[in-house]
């Protein structure tokens, strides 16, 4: 039972334990409550730590305040001191003010305290720095420092002279430098400027010697100037004066030697804005400005000379090889426009680079002009320009056409007679004198050449010499004198001109070969009726021989006949038809049905007539070919009626006889009116008007009855004679007129 | 769930060794010396640091456990009976601690006037089996029980003054 004594005993210590007394202590928490009431009583000053488990006397912090201080080498931050210390930030700035009014030496700065120990220390930094680097900037001590650039610029400034040996800056109080530091600056400036003889931005100046841009602007008007800048600014350029001096020296001496200044030339020295620097540099030269380059008066002045040559000695000048080289097409194109005025610009042409006087122009065509008059009466005689012509008038009168043609087919033969023809010809050639006219101002459409040639472009064109003919003859002449090059746009010069040429010339060959032709078809007409006349007149005859025998023989003999000489007979009418229609089919080897389409083909009044006749080949009866004959014949007569008609009208007009101006107006009336021709004398004219009666208005009747009667007059000598003669005289233009005037009998009559 | 101040005190309540119930003779004893000297311990402790609480006496076999707790509040002190028996499970059931004079005033209480103890203390007090003894019971269980509800109940007006010569 051991363990239960010793559980007793233990019992006993457990109650001794707690009813020993308990030791009397303070305990932390009376602890504070018995300060916090002293507090409260205001009979002590305590200043609690920021955990608040310690307390600290005014005092004591002043002074730990101030061994911080000390300790962190006379610069605290008070942040930085709240936290060392452990106590709140706001009880340090309470008691700062005892610290600095006690202490002259220490300074609250930015909330942190600093002391003279510190000045004197950053001073000696600074000054270190300074003659280290030969300039100082409050800036960027600001930063090194953090302190505020008007602190350190109070310390320096009070320490200028003392600790920190250097100047400041007139212009920015906030730079210091040294003496030594603005001469080598200086130096350095003067050697670079000194080196440079081209012009040369101040960035890349600065970057080679390392100096800043404002020193170096400061700097520079106190360094020996050799040359000049182009502005305050960063992006200013210094240039030096020996280069602009050369750079002068160079523009006047290359503008005197060569007269002109390429722009190029100007960009290469680096005259950005050369037109103004031209301006400045040229002033008082005359000169004219061009797309790439300027030139002096005396340039002009010579070209102009030379073109002045040229034209005089009727030749060429190339430009190009006459002006210096710098020259581009516009360039010379604006020389040309200023040197080439009025009469000189008419008198030359300009290819590319040449200057062509008009004169060896027309002495190149001159050599062409054999070649174009041959070439014209090729064409003429070809027919070409006769279908030129017809194509230009196609849709004008067809009787023309039909002329042209007909001219065209037997214009041969013409030729062949052409010594005999005279100038007989009707009021058809009048006409055709007019279509010419109209054809001369026809020129050929130009090759799309820039000449300055005012051609005048038209659908179509007769080319009467190619553009190679031309080149082979002028060539020769060309690679005389050298200039191969203008060949071509010579030749396409010419072209047109020679075309036009040949075309006139062509046209005055035409209108000879016209007035040949016309006598010759008149002839051609009178072969024709003899042979007709023969050939009707054999038919006659070999039909009487016909009749003669049986009935069985006639039919088969007048067929024969029919088929022989008949056909020729009809054969030439249609041949004549044909020619007259301008058709240049030749009937000669016709079958009946070919025969019986080509009449059908014909206009209605060669149609009717010649229908029937060439029909009555086919049949059995000569008699009634015969009257189909007559017909075809009367149809075919019509153009000679016409002529006789123009002649008789020509006499009528040149007649001066009073007598026999009635007698042709009388006749050319009758021809009007009946489309016949007829053969009379004066005798008959009374007759005549008696018949023409009912053709005439009553006035014109009227007065040619009385025009009658004068001439009656006149012709019987008697004593009114000389009266009559005066009546007539004044009635002969009323005559005339009429005769000219009166038209065709259907108009009258309706 | 365990203030800094309630961890101190606890780590220097020396542990116990001996797991024994008042149902195991031998071993019991061994316990009971154990509990003894850990209390003693504790109460010098408290006596130590002037923050001494509670008066406890136990019946011969140290099965039954009465004396007095008391706090200050408002430098009045209350006191309060307390008594509790040791369970047959002990130490594996943690004993349950009853103050006779609170029965009925508060909610905090099982009937009996046995303080509330589950919510914390138990799952503490079986982590620690056999570690834990009446020492840690009263510095774990009653202490803090009394810290939060005394003065609630005194602010409530439950229990008054009583003006004691103890």
């Amino acid at each position: 039972m051991a363990d239960w004594e010793e559980v007793k005993r233990l019992a006993a210590d457990f109650q001794k334990v707690q009813l020993s007394s308990t030791t009397q202590r303070l305990s932390e928490r009376n602890c504070i409550e018995i300060v916090s009431w002293l507090l409260e009583h205001k009979m002590i000053d305590l200043i609690f730590t920021s955990d608040g488990k310690e307390y600290l006397t005014p005092s004591q912090l002043i002074s730990e305040i101030k061994g911080e201080l000390y300790d962190n080498g006379g610069r605290v931050n008070l942040v930085e001191l709240s936290k060392s210390l452990g106590v709140d930030l706001g009880h340090i700035n309470a008691h700062i003010n005892d610290i600095l009014k006690g202490q002259k030496d220490i300074q609250s700065v930015l909330g942190q305290l600093i002391d003279s120990s510190y000045i004197t220390r950053i001073a000696g930094e600074i000054n270190e720095k300074l003659s280290q680097q030969g300039q100082i900037n409050v800036s960027d001590l600001t930063i090194q420092y953090d302190l505020p650039a008007d602190f350190l610029q109070q310390i320096l400034e009070k320490n200028l002279g003392k600790l920190i040996f250097g100047k400041q800056d007139q212009n920015d109080p906030k730079v210091f430098f040294t003496e030594s530091f603005i001469a080598r600056s200086k130096a350095k400036i003067r050697g670079a400027l000194a080196g440079l003889t081209r012009p040369t931005p101040v960035a890349s100046i600065l970057s080679h010697i390392g100096m800043s841009e404002k020193l170096f602007f400061s700097l520079f008007d106190q360094t020996s100037m050799f040359g000049s800048l182009t502005g305050r600014m960063a992006g200013a350029q210094y240039i030096p004066n020996v280069y602009a001096r050369s750079q002068s020296e160079w523009v006047n001496n290359f503008y005197k030697q060569n007269g002109y200044l390429e722009f190029d030339a100007l960009t290469r020295l680096g005259i950005s804005d050369y037109k103004a620097y031209i301006k400045k540099q040229l002033a008082n030269e005359e000169i004219l400005l061009l797309n790439s380059c300027v030139i002096s008066k005396n340039i002009l002045e010579r070209v102009d000379a030379d073109i002045d040559e040229c034209i005089s000695s009727k030749s060429y000048v190339d430009l190009q090889s006459n002006l210096p080289s710098v020259f581009n097409e516009k360039d010379l194109q604006a020389i040309l426009d200023s040197v080439l005025t009025g009469q000189k610009y008419q008198q030359t042409i300009v290819v590319d680079t040449y200057v062509i006087s008009k004169s060896f122009i027309d002495n190149l065509s001159k050599n062409c002009d054999e070649l174009v008059k041959e070439k014209a009466k090729r064409i003429v005689e070809s027919g070409k320009y006769q279908q030129h012509q017809i194509s230009l008038q196609t849709p004008q009168v067809k009787s023309q056409k039909f002329e042209d043609l007909d001219e065209k087919v037997d214009k041969r033969e013409e030729r062949r007679k052409k010594a005999a023809g005279g100038k007989s010809g009707g009021g058809t050639q009048g006409r055709e004198t007019k279509t010419k006219s109209t054809k001369k101002q026809s020129k050929p459409t130009s090759k799309g050449n820039d000449d300055d040639t005012d051609i005048l472009e038209k659908k179509t064109s007769l080319e009467v010499v190619t553009a190679d003919d031309i080149k082979t003859v002028i060539q020769n002449t060309l690679e005389d004198e050298g200039l191969d090059d203008l060949i071509e746009p010579l030749t396409e010069y010419l072209l047109p001109r020679l075309n036009e040429q040949g075309l006139e010339i062509a046209a005055n060959i035409y209108a000879t070969t016209v007035a040949d032709r016309t006598a010759n078809r008149r002839q051609t007409h009178n072969e024709l009726q003899n042979k007709l006349n023969a050939l009707v007149g054999d038919v006659r005859l070999f039909e009487k021989g016909v009749k003669l025998l049986s009935n069985d023989l006639q039919p088969l003999l007048i067929k024969y006949l029919l088929k022989t000489l008949c056909t020729d007979i009809v054969t030439e009418i249609l041949n004549y038809v044909a020619a007259e229609q301008n058709s240049s089919i030749v009937t000669d080897n016709f079958n009946n049905d070919q025969r019986l389409k080509f009449v059908n083909d014909l206009p209605a009044e060669f149609k009717g007539p010649l229908l029937p006749l060439v029909k009555s080949l086919t049949g059995q009866n000569i008699d009634d070919f015969m009257t189909a004959v007559e017909d075809g014949l009367s149809s075919c007569n019509r153009t000679i009626i016409l002529n006789h008609k123009h002649q008789l009208l020509e006499q009528l007009n040149q007649c001066e006889d009073l007598a026999l101006v009635l007698h042709l107006a009388t006749l050319v009336i009758f021809t009007t009116a009946t489309q016949c021709m007829l053969h009379a004398s004066g005798r008959h004219v009374a007759g005549l008007l008696a018949f023409l009666k009912q053709y005439l208005a009553e006035e014109q009747y009227a007065e040619l009855t009385s025009y009658h009667d004068f001439v009656t007059l006149m012709l019987s000598a008697g004593s009114e004679a000389e009266n009559a003669k005066e009546k007539l005289k004044e009635k002969v233009t009323t005559i005339k007129n009429i005769a000219n005037e009166f038209k065709k009998p259907g108009v009258e009559k309706s | 769930m365990v203030d800094e101040g309630t961890r101190k005190t606890l780590s220097n309540i020396p542990l116990l060794k001996t797991k024994a119930g008042p149902r195991d003779k031998e071993l019991w004893v061994e316990r009971l010396k154990e509990e003894y000297q850990s209390l003693i311990k504790y109460v010098q402790n408290n006596k130590a640091a002037d923050n001494d609480w509670f008066r406890l006496e136990s019946n011969k076999e140290g099965t039954k456990w009465f004396g007095k707790c008391w706090c200050i509040h408002d430098l009045l002190k209350y006191e309060f009976d307390v008594e509790f028996d040791i369970p047959v499970t002990y130490p594996t059931t943690a004993p349950e601690i009853a103050l006779p004079e609170l029965d009925g005033k508060t909610a905090k209480m099982y009937r009996g006037g046995k303080i509330c103890l589950s919510d914390h203390f138990k799952p503490l007090w079986a982590r620690n089996v056999p570690k834990f003894g009446i020492g840690h019971a009263m510095a774990l269980g009653l202490g803090p029980w009394l810290a939060v509800e005394i003065p609630d109940l005194i602010a409530k007006g439950v229990i008054t003054y009583k003006e004691k010569t103890g």
